[in-house]
């Protein structure tokens, strides 16, 4: 796919107006409108989130806590082993969590400046293996449960048929997470791309154990369970991961447009702050995989 | 003839006119009847379907007015009222309504007896007393009485049709009243101390009394409806003339400054003739919004997404011969004013509403829901599932306060001006969500994903009491490194519940840093059988 769904259409704007021009012409149109005798415009704090959205191209690595580049308006898939599912909706509840956070009384730039719901689509199969989110637990991850909306579908195709719903709807969700039971394949990873770019809704999606394949999701991130951090007293504390950012397809192309540090794959053992709503890399490349090889998944799952 | 179990054996409970001929009575013993004659048909009686085919059939009459009742046990259960006020002109006038009525009644293989009146009463009592033979001699399907007349048309008729019970008739009978006339004559306070159902159903018949009928569907508040020349058979047509109806019904909207918050769709099917056992002559589709709406795109989109979906219960058949759309609940919904700001990036406040819609209309309305809180202790319960509702500031139109007129002056627009109840977005979702907050449960850990039922494990603990050492679920063995708990959770003795036994809660670490919500139903001791484990959930 030659097309950049994301590609800035700032930098776009400004080749064709320079600044200097454009806070001339802001300024004489300006002025033009306050001789009209009309009502006055009323700013909403919410329109006023909603401009800056746009200009957050991505999650970078100080917004939340790793060294790597969350794409947004772009498909984020999420994949794991059948026995860590689980700690894939674990990942995916927190990437919620900063959807949903605006950063305004943590002293950050925050990574959802949006106003709107969290709308988590997932197809009932993907649900039965491990059961239903639990408002409790989300909201001990630190998610603002009043503010996510559940859509729970028959089948996948109608998951991504909700998914992409919600994407072009002008309802402009803060965040777009989904639950597959099954794969991905090429076309549909596609059609979700090209829905997420035009709003750059932030996308994440959790596919079934069988999504090894092509898709054209921008990044994918491989998710596999790791024991929790322990507090003073030995009782478990914050939840962690391992987690391998297998394809970063967009972020490496990005970085080597806009002459940042390309966003390489990795692998990392991260924690949570649920208070913070950050993650911190426990272990970088070295530390991760190296303990619990994937092979030994693949063990347990057929032992299950 | 039909006949149904009674007294002494099964009794005659309806016949045809060759039976009557023969001289059978309802009520009648088969046996004895069987003696009277020789080659009878016997079927036995089904009140059940026969409610349920004059329910169809009331609802099928919906073509001719919104509202059509089904007659009650006490009328006799075998017809029904349609209320034509304001609904005959449509038809050339009530002569024309009636012959048209009978004329497609006829088709289904009924024999209608038909009557029009100022009172469900009269109505009933001239249909079932009056005298046929005078109104074939004149052409007509049935008497049309002028209103006001009802008096003088009762006057001759049986009291029977005063939708009586047997047991009044006969006491009425041996005091030697048998016409309503005679009771009309008699003084009302002696009568009154006798038989107050009687008087009732004299005043309802005479429009005294009012007499409500419960409607075999509630009638609409707004209502179009369309025949359509050639039958429709496609989906594409259906949702065509939906469009088209709905187009008629949105200026009543706007005019009303009402939007529609439940529409039902109603199609006629066309029947041939003998087809009146054959199920389903109208089929209806209900469409419930999230928020009032009169705007016709997205109510006809959704009616497509709603048709989609019900498309393998829609039957055609021979077609639709019409269409009818109703709005059976509207409420309040001002015009906006469009802001002069809207670009791509403002969300405009019917999106989210609109959106919720068209996932319902096609997923189901129940697949769309917000998590709740619930006050309990029992995990399980703990969670509501709470069907989507909007929150105040999600695309609900709160009048917004007219704001700067004239207020001129280089401030910034935002220093001065009313600023519209939105959602505040801080980080807990302003202060609604923020109390909603208050109520997850934050002091002791709860899983990410609960299990919709706890699943058996088999458990080792060292002591009896003690944390789980390994488990075995879904045939996996897993070794448990760390064990959190127990957190014990009683019953809740106020509720009448299956399982009596408390829970101790673990939370448990396996070796490959997998986290588990364990619990042991019961204690030891307590009982013969030891304690059971379940898996209840899993942590992220």
């Amino acid at each position: 796919m030659r097309c950049l769904p994301n590609f800035d259409a700032a930098q776009a704007r400004q080749a064709a107006f320079p600044r200097e021009r454009l806070q001339e012409r802001l300024a004489a149109l300006r002025k033009a409108v306050e001789g009209l005798p009309m009502a006055r415009v009323v700013e909403r704090p919410e329109a006023q989130a909603d401009a800056a959205a746009p200009l957050q191209g991505r999650l970078q690595g100080a917004d939340w806590g790793l060294p790597a580049e969350l794409p947004c308006g772009a498909l984020n898939e999420v994949v794991a082993g059948h026995a860590d599912r689980p700690a894939a909706f674990g990942f995916l509840f927190t990437l919620m969590v900063l959807g949903l956070d605006n950063g305004l009384d943590r002293g950050h730039a925050g990574f959802g400046l949006r106003a709107g719901p969290a709308v988590l689509v997932a197809a009932r199969r993907a649900l039965s293996d491990f059961g239903e989110p639990y408002g409790h637990g989300l909201a001990q991850l630190g998610l603002d449960v009043g503010r996510l909306i559940l859509v729970e579908t028959r089948t996948d195709k109608d998951a991504l048929w909700a998914i992409e719903e919600t994407l072009r709807s002008g309802a402009r969700p803060a965040m777009v997470a989904g639950a597959l039971a099954g794969g991905l394949d090429l076309t549909s990873s596609r059609r979700l791309n090209l829905a997420a770019a035009p709003q750059r809704t932030p996308l994440v999606l959790l596919s079934g154990a069988g999504a090894a394949g092509t898709s054209a999701a921008a990044a994918r991130w491989r998710i596999a369970a790791a024991p929790a951090a322990r507090d003073s007293f030995g009782a478990l504390a914050a939840p962690r991961w391992h987690v391998a950012l297998e394809r970063c397809r967009l972020g490496n192309r990005r970085g080597r447009l806009m002459n940042r540090p390309m966003n390489l794959p990795g692998a990392w053992l991260i924690e949570w702050n649920h208070v913070a709503h950050r993650f911190r890399v426990v272990a970088g490349l070295a530390g991760c995989l190296a303990d619990r090889p994937p092979a030994a998944d693949a063990g347990l799952l057929r032992a299950g | 003839m039909l006949v149904a179990p009674g007294k002494g054996g099964p009794r005659l409970v309806a016949l045809n006119r060759a039976a009557r001929q023969s001289g059978l009575v309802a009520d009648d013993l088969l046996s004895n009847a069987r003696s009277k004659v020789l080659d009878l048909q016997v079927y036995a009686a089904d009140p059940a379907a026969d409610a349920a085919a004059l329910d169809r059939l009331a609802l099928w009459a919906m073509r001719y007015a919104p509202l059509a009742a089904p007659w009650d046990e006490a009328s006799g259960a075998d017809g029904l009222f349609i209320d034509i006020t304001g609904a005959a002109h449509l038809l050339g006038g009530e002569a024309r309504l009636l012959a048209d009525l009978e004329r497609r009644l006829r088709t289904f293989g009924l024999a209608p007896r038909l009557a029009i009146a100022g009172t469900p009463g009269a109505a009933w009592a001239l249909a079932r007393f009056g005298n046929a033979r005078d109104h074939q001699r004149r052409q007509a399907p049935g008497p049309i009485l002028a209103p006001g007349a009802e008096a003088e048309a009762l006057r001759p008729l049986p009291l029977a049709a005063l939708r009586l019970p047997d047991a009044t008739l006969s006491l009425l009978r041996r005091l030697g009243l048998r016409r309503i006339g005679d009771v009309m004559e008699q003084p009302r306070a002696p009568l009154a101390a006798r038989f107050e159902a009687l008087l009732l159903r004299l005043d309802q018949a005479l429009g005294r009394v009012p007499e409500p009928l419960v409607p075999a569907m509630p009638p609409p508040v707004y209502r179009a409806q369309a025949a359509f020349v050639e039958p429709i058979v496609s989906l594409e047509q259906v949702l065509e003339a939906a469009t088209r109806l709905l187009g008629s019904l949105v200026d009543n909207l706007a005019s009303d400054a009402v939007g529609a918050r439940s529409l039902r769709l109603m199609l006629f099917r066309v029947m041939p003739e003998a087809c009146f056992q054959h199920d389903g002559r109208v089929q209806s589709v209900e469409i419930g919004l999230a928020a009032p709406s009169r705007d016709a795109t997205h109510i006809a989109r959704l009616i497509g997404l709603r048709l989609e979906r019900a498309a393998d219960v829609l039957d055609a058949d021979f077609g639709f011969e019409a269409a009818a759309l109703h709005v059976l609940v509207a409420e309040p919904l001002a015009d906006r004013q469009v802001r002069l700001t809207m670009d791509e990036t403002t969300r405009p406040p019917e999106a989210l509403p609109q959106l919720i819609d068209r996932l319902q209309q096609r997923l189901g309305p129940a697949a769309v829901r917000r998590l709740q809180p619930y006050e309990s202790h029992i995990p399980e319960r703990a969670q509501s599932p709470s069907p989507f509702e909007l929150k105040r500031g999600e695309g609900r139109r709160v009048p917004s306060p007219l704001v700067g007129e004239g207020q001129g002056g280089g401030e910034s627009p935002t220093s001065k001006l009313v600023v519209p109840p939105t959602p505040n977005p801080s980080p807990q979702g302003g202060g609604e969500s923020a109390q909603r907050m208050s109520q997850w449960i934050a002091d002791t850990p709860r899983p990410l994903l609960l299990l919709p039922r706890p699943e058996s494990a088999e458990v080792v603990a060292l002591i009896p009491e003690g944390p789980p050492r390994q488990f075995r679920w879904r045939g996996v063995r897993h070794q448990i490194v760390h064990a959190d708990g127990p957190e014990r959770i009683a019953p809740e003795w106020w509720r009448q519940s299956p399982d009596h036994a408390e829970r101790d809660y673990y939370t448990v670490e396996d070796s490959a840093g997998r986290r588990f919500w364990l619990y042991r139903a019961g204690r030891y001791g307590r009982g013969e059988a030891p304690p059971q484990w379940f898996i209840h959930g899993v942590f992220g």
